[in-house]
């Protein structure tokens, strides 16, 4: 049995907190404004104030809504075409050259021409979410796939699978844990992109609470945006994890043993 | 069921020769043990047997039909476990069982779980065991099937001394019961004689058979008994035989650096 909480877990908080004690004790003390970056306090003050008025859940609503659609599409997309390329020499032959040269580009780069073909409201955000997501995961699906043991496809052949059953199978529950460990990135990169996409031009999202911040001189604004962002990462990750958790139970590695 | 490899040779697409003529017969129930150094072939050998390569010329015959690729009837045990890790210890054993009905592929699971010691270790995962009992499942998932061959490619060799000679009783006492004709690898002398009916001596570059006996001593048979002494000596003579015949190109015979002495 392992335990699922441990004290030394809590180590870790020991640093924020006492700069966040610090920091307050400075500015109530004022030693400092806090203009620039705001106490704890405030910033609770500030967050409070967003909630109460709805806008953080609007913000927050917008922000989960296209980076969710833009996981699914590129993860989605990634899996597919990961899948192809891994499996079919072919496939792979034809389309992973052309991949890899997109993949080349700056993702950034293409918020010109994403704008310019998909116009500035939600299509041209989601689809450069879904850019970002997309390479991780086809990569991540094509070594997957390439790396699976053939003694365990042998095991298959002996005992009378056919190629759709030894996919089904062996090669599938073979790449789930390098498939899983891809879409994790894929979602960092989802949010990395998702900021990127709400500041080049949104009127909800929390990237826009950013912009709003910036403008406004409200570095309480930015600073509760950005912990929010942290928030629904992590949070996001964690669903992951945790839906992920019973196909990979089978899993020897540290990890699961700790 | 019969098997017969009927002249038998392999060459690799970059023009290597690694096997040559091979003429092997295992009769039905028959144990029959190919015995021989690295780079012989012996692997080579089960693996076309097993469908997993093709031969390049020759026939392998089961009960004189002529087989290419995998078959049902043909099941293996590697010289590792290859368990699927995803797998439960039950399930890996049900995985040699494609072909059976729900209700019996778990009939037998539970009774072979039992017969390999395993029992309540169904829900386990292959992980949680060690090599030897990891082992004991593969066997199992070869053996839940009831195949009428059974490959065995040097599947002990990696045992200490004491887990390999419970996994020979354990072997032998499933052969037994389920008679099924056994093709099996080895390069150790005292398994082989352990083991088989008959020893077949393979030698390499290109990979054939060398020589051919009969294992005398009676089943049951006891490791320290002078007949079994006897026997093992005889297969290391014969083996020697193998390695003097050889000739290399500069003309030096190898007999005298035999590691059998």
């Amino acid at each position: 049995m392992r335990p699922r909480f441990s004290p030394t877990a809590l180590a870790g908080l020991i640093v924020p907190v006492a700069l966040a004690i610090g920091w307050e004790a400075v500015v109530q003390a004022g030693l400092a404004s806090g203009r620039l970056l705001p106490p704890p306090s405030r910033l609770f003050l500030s967050a409070a104030a967003l909630v109460r008025s709805g806008e953080m859940q609007t913000h927050v609503l917008a922000t989960l809504t296209r980076v969710l659609i833009g996981f699914a599409i590129g993860s989605g997309l990634g899996t597919l075409f990961g899948m192809a390329t891994g499996a079919s020499g072919v496939a792979r032959r034809l389309l992973d050259p052309s991949i890899q040269g997109l993949r080349a580009i700056p993702s950034l780069a293409w918020v010109p021409i994403f704008i310019l073909w998909l116009g500035i409201f939600e299509t041209s955000k989601i689809a450069l979410i879904a850019m970002g997501v997309f390479f991780p995961v086809y990569l991540g699906m094509l070594t997957a796939i390439q790396s699976v043991d053939r003694k365990l496809i042998e095991v298959g052949r002996v005992f009378g699978l056919t190629s759709t059953g030894i996919a089904f199978r062996i090669t599938w529950p073979a790449v789930m844990p390098v498939w899983i460990a891809s879409l994790r990135s894929g979602l960092g990169l989802g949010f990395m992109f998702l900021v990127a996409a709400e500041l080049m031009g949104a009127s909800e999202g929390l990237g826009y609470l950013l912009v709003d911040g910036q403008q406004m001189g409200r570095a309480d604004t930015i600073v509760v945006a950005m912990i929010v962002f942290a928030l629904l990462g992590k949070a996001a990750d964690s669903v992951l994890v945790l839906l992920s958790l019973p196909l990979l139970r089978w899993q020897d590695t540290v990890r699961a043993r700790m | 069921m019969k098997l017969t490899i009927d002249h038998v040779g392999k060459t690799y697409a970059d023009g290597t020769e690694a096997l040559r003529g091979i003429q092997v017969t295992a009769g039905t129930g028959e144990i029959v043990a190919i015995l021989g150094g690295s780079g012989c072939g012996k692997t080579t050998l089960l693996r076309l047997v097993a469908g997993l390569d093709q031969a390049s010329n020759g026939d392998i015959r089961l009960d004189d039909q002529a087989i290419s690729g995998t078959h049902p009837a043909v099941s293996a045990v590697f010289q590792e476990p290859r368990l699927l890790p995803w797998l439960s210890v039950g399930d890996n054993i049900g995985f040699g069982g494609q072909r059976l009905t729900a209700p019996e592929r778990a009939r037998r699971v539970e009774a072979l779980l039992e017969r390999i010691g395993l029992a309540g270790y169904g829900k386990r995962w292959p992980r949680d065991l060690s090599g030897g009992q990891q082992q004991r499942v593969a066997i199992a998932r070869a053996l839940i099937g009831h195949p009428g061959i059974l490959l065995l490619d040097e599947p002990f060799s990696a045992l200490d001394p004491f887990t390999r000679a419970t996994q020979h009783g354990l072997v032998l006492d499933l052969w037994r019961e389920l008679r099924p004709t056994i093709l099996m690898v080895t390069h150790d002398v005292d398994e082989a004689v352990f083991l088989a009916d008959r020893i077949v001596i393979m030698k390499p570059r290109p990979g054939r058979v060398h020589e051919e006996m009969a294992v005398d001593p009676p089943r049951p048979r006891d490791r320290l008994a002078p007949a079994f002494d006897l026997m093992k000596r005889r297969v290391m003579r014969a083996i020697d035989r193998s390695l003097t015949e050889e000739r290399p190109r500069d003309g030096t015979a190898q007999g005298q650096f035999s590691p059998w002495v």
